[in-house]
């Protein structure tokens, strides 16, 4: 399933897709007039947008917010502006993605792991200028709990959030939940309101939050941020941000050669190797902690057979789907986590092998050509172009594969109802194994769709969900992990790198692996 | 006049009828679409409930039809905005580009059209035979696309893309319009072109023509009042097509240039399924179709008095 672990349900470059066709034809044209293309700096009167002014910052992105209530919105070109507006208690640390203190300074732990106390920062402000206290902690949390609101189940565990004093808050869970951190921290879905914003101001066009920036105006072209001098970290160094929305990524990489925009993250994958090389743009790419899988239908025989999806196992080339989907920018990996990660696993027992995967099917007594269909949809092109790969790849074992490509709500409800014999598909944003690992492989899980059950499998995640020590728990989910691959119950794929580009001279900014896009410290040359 | 007006109602109506059923029949869940894939059942019912798709589908129409009746055309799932608000932000853009194309279309066609048919067969006419023929073959995202490597990138000439009001920066909204309206503007352009020469050298051969040539009139006279005033009926017509077409929004145009127009929010609700925002840009496009259908015919009677009874 493409979702986040903090739920951010759409990659930035498929949000307002561009046909295929479009796709394909733009890297044609880009083909065409490649040798042109010198990449010198022009004034091509950029700024007229509304951002105004000569030290604000023009990123282009590749598509509108669809609305700006942290709360309610699970679209990651909302979260690209929030990131810059909203705080929230803890946040992830740029390098390692580990928690670190945001809104809250400082949280401990009881004994029985069952109540964490937080202290709140002193000094903080609103951008309406009201203090910031534990009254605002308790009345968002409680807005997202009460409500329903999109990140509810974040908060499945909690029995309650108090605030006994104005710089305390105290969470009570109703069983240990060592992974509390990454579900009030890991993305600006729990924003911190000022109590009773809901009922004053209209939170899906305006905000009011703890940021560096306060929201200016949002419309159908850009989001205009300014800076908030009152910031509790500093103002922001530049004189404002503009998000503006450019879908086609060839235009926007046209957009920062000339001079138009300072930052984007819509670069053509075609284009990456070429832009290595360019003095005009500053590239930068960084694993992210998003995965890509193929996943079969274990109530569709034979894909019930583990020996049958180990031969598809053995068959696929992820290296080849990999360069082909990303040209280059992309790691493959047998497991979910990429390298850089705590929980990385260095798990890798399938070798592209033909000869096994043959041998295996035999085995399992399939007679072939077996005729196989692959669930993709063009809302993510990358699934579309994977599965023509994976399907000359499977062909020359006997695996004949029907591709079909349906738009995402269609593919949505044939994956609810069964209605499939494979799919290729991604996850974003993975931080915890908690949230990748166990809900798509336990017995019965929510995003259990191919209807996988393996009993020690079972005990593990459960086990896992549970342990506080770290160590402990890393230990618990390698032996998962390895269970869950070598039964195939995703075929895990590849990890995507994080691409953008920049003006040279650009500082104070970091490419993140959670795709989180922080202005706060950004100067411009 | 009251009687086309009426009939216009009863369409209206009946297409919104039909728009009612169509969205709601496409498969796909608005609120799985909404919630991205992770989210418990409780946050799926409540929102469900919020969005009113908890309600009979027969119910469903009617609050939603009364309430169109008082312009409110809902709220959108997916951006929680009002459906009249999100049109209206996007309204301008999309009047733009449709003019502007219009008049692109026109200065190509009527002169390309008009030569061709005087001179048949001539290298003239052959040229732009062949330019209509490349106008209406090259892939519209193709041209956007060169345009924009060409004068956006190599030269330097213009801004990539985006849009600013007129009354904002009048160079910079002139400067953004020009490619989209070009791309746009040649493929209606070629489509009309045909048509022009058909119609001009229809009207060249018909009889009232000879006898006005025979009777001595200048070449000229003979031109504006004979030949051109009765061509004009068509072209009126395949104008007023193009026009609907082109205020429907350009899905494709508009995203590589970044245009903030109708089509692309038609697009992001059919793609979330955002039931009032699709039913809210369909019905408009429908009345725009009305509208522009009976523009044409009033046209019609002002050039032609014989269509008047």
């Amino acid at each position: 399933m493409v979702g986040r672990q903090d739920d951010v349900s759409r990659p930035p470059e498929v949000t307002v897709r561009a046909s295929r066709p479009l796709a394909l034809a733009a890297a044609g044209a880009l083909a065409l007039t490649a040798c042109g293309g010198g990449g010198e700096s022009v004034d091509t009167g950029g700024g007229g947008g509304g951002g105004g002014g000569g030290n604000t910052l023009v990123a282009a992105v590749s598509a509108q917010p669809d609305q700006l209530d942290p709360h309610k919105t699970s679209a990651y070109p909302s979260f690209q502006v929030l990131e810059n507006v909203y705080d929230t208690l803890v946040v992830p640390n740029a390098e390692d993605l580990t928690m670190e203190p945001s809104l809250a300074e400082d949280w401990e732990t009881s004994e029985d792991g069952l109540t964490w106390t937080f202290t709140l920062r002193d000094g903080v402000t609103f951008h309406d200028g009201s203090e910031f206290d534990s009254a605002d902690v308790v009345y968002s949390y409680n807005r997202i709990i009460d409500e329903e609101l999109q990140n509810a189940y974040r908060f499945a565990n909690v029995a309650s959030v108090e605030a006994p004093d104005p710089r305390t808050v105290v969470i009570t869970l109703s069983q240990p939940t060592p992974n509390l951190l990454e579900r009030i921290g890991a993305f600006k879905g729990m924003a911190i309101l000022p109590e009773g914003a809901a009922d004053q101001v209209d939170l899906t066009t305006e905000a009011v939050g703890t940021g560096p920036f306060t929201l200016e105006s949002s419309d159908a072209t850009s989001t205009v941020l300014a800076p908030y001098e009152d910031h509790w970290g500093g103002a922001p160094n530049v004189e404002g941000v503009e998000f503006r929305y450019i879908t086609e990524p060839a235009a926007a990489l046209t957009a920062l050669q000339n001079g138009e925009v300072q930052w984007t993250d819509n670069i053509p994958p075609q284009q990456i190797e070429s832009l290595e090389g360019d003095d005009a743009v500053e590239l930068a790419t960084t694993p992210s902690v998003d995965y890509w899988y193929m996943s079969m239908n274990y109530a569709r025989p034979p894909f019930d057979n583990r020996d049958v999806r180990r031969a598809i196992s053995f068959a696929v080339d992820r290296a080849a789907v990999a360069e082909a989907a990303w040209f280059g920018a992309a790691q493959p990996n047998q497991t979910a986590i990429p390298e850089d990660s705590f929980f990385y696993n260095d798990y890798a027992p399938f070798e592209h092998d033909p000869d096994q995967a043959t041998q295996l099917l035999e085995q399992a007594g399939v007679s072939t050509p077996l005729t196989m269909g692959l669930m993709v949809t063009d809302e993510f092109p990358e699934t579309v172009t994977a599965a023509q790969v994976i399907a000359g790849q499977l062909e020359e074992v006997g695996i004949t594969v029907n591709i079909e490509t349906l738009d995402f709500a269609t593919w949505l409800d044939r994956q609810g109802q069964g209605d499939y014999d494979a799919f290729l598909l991604g996850w974003l944003g993975n931080l915890d194994p908690a949230a990748y690992y166990q809900e798509q492989h336990v017995t019965g899980g929510a995003n259990n769709y191919q209807k996988y059950s393996n009993p020690e499998v079972d005990r593990l995640l459960q086990q896992g969900a549970a342990e506080t020590d770290e160590d402990a728990r890393k230990e618990i989910y390698d032996q998962a992990a390895q269970l869950i691959v070598d039964d195939v119950s995703y075929l895990y794929l590849y990890n995507p790198d994080v691409v953008q580009a920049w003006v040279p001279g650009l500082s104070g900014y970091q490419i993140r692996a959670d795709k989180a896009i922080n202005f706060e410290d950004v100067e411009l040359p | 006049m009251l009687r086309r007006t009426g009939q216009s109602v009863v369409v209206l109506a009946g297409v919104s009828v039909i728009v009612f059923a169509l969205v709601h029949l496409v498969p796909g869940d608005p609120i799985r679409l909404a919630l991205g894939t992770r989210f418990s059942q409780e946050t799926y019912d409540a929102l469900r409930e919020r969005s009113g798709l908890d309600q009979p589908l027969v119910e469903q129409f009617f609050s939603w039809a009364g309430a169109a009746l008082t312009g409110d055309l809902g709220v959108s799932f997916r951006s929680g905005e009002t459906v009249t608000s999100l049109i209206a932000e996007r309204l301008p853009a999309t009047l733009t580009l449709a003019f502007a194309s219009i008049l692109v279309a026109l200065l190509i066609a009527v002169p390309l059209g008009t030569l061709s048919a005087l001179r048949p067969r001539s290298l003239v006419d052959r040229g732009a035979t062949v330019l209509s023929q490349i106008g209406i073959s090259v892939p519209e995202f193709w041209m956007a696309i060169v345009l924009i490597l060409v004068f956006a990138g190599t030269l330097g000439w213009l801004p990539s893309g985006g849009y600013v009001p007129l009354t904002e920066d009048p160079l910079g909204w002139a400067q953004r319009l020009l490619m989209p309206a070009l791309v746009t503007g040649v493929v209606s352009g070629s489509v009309i072109t045909r048509f022009v020469r058909s119609s001009v050298l229809e009207a060249l051969g018909a009889d009232h023509v000879r006898t006005a040539q025979a009777k001595g009139l200048p070449t000229r006279q003979v031109f504006t009042w004979h030949v051109l005033r009765n061509a004009l009926l068509p072209l009126v017509t395949v104008t007023g097509v193009q026009l609907a077409y082109l205020l429907s929004g350009v899905v494709v145009v508009e995203i590589v240039f970044a245009w903030p127009g109708l089509g692309q929010l038609a697009l992001q609700a059919v793609q979330a399924r955002d039931y009032p925002v699709l039913q809210g840009a369909i019905l408009l496009f429908a009345v725009v179709f009305l509208v522009i259908n009976l523009v044409v015919d009033l046209l019609y009677t002002a050039i032609d008095p014989r269509i008047r009874r």
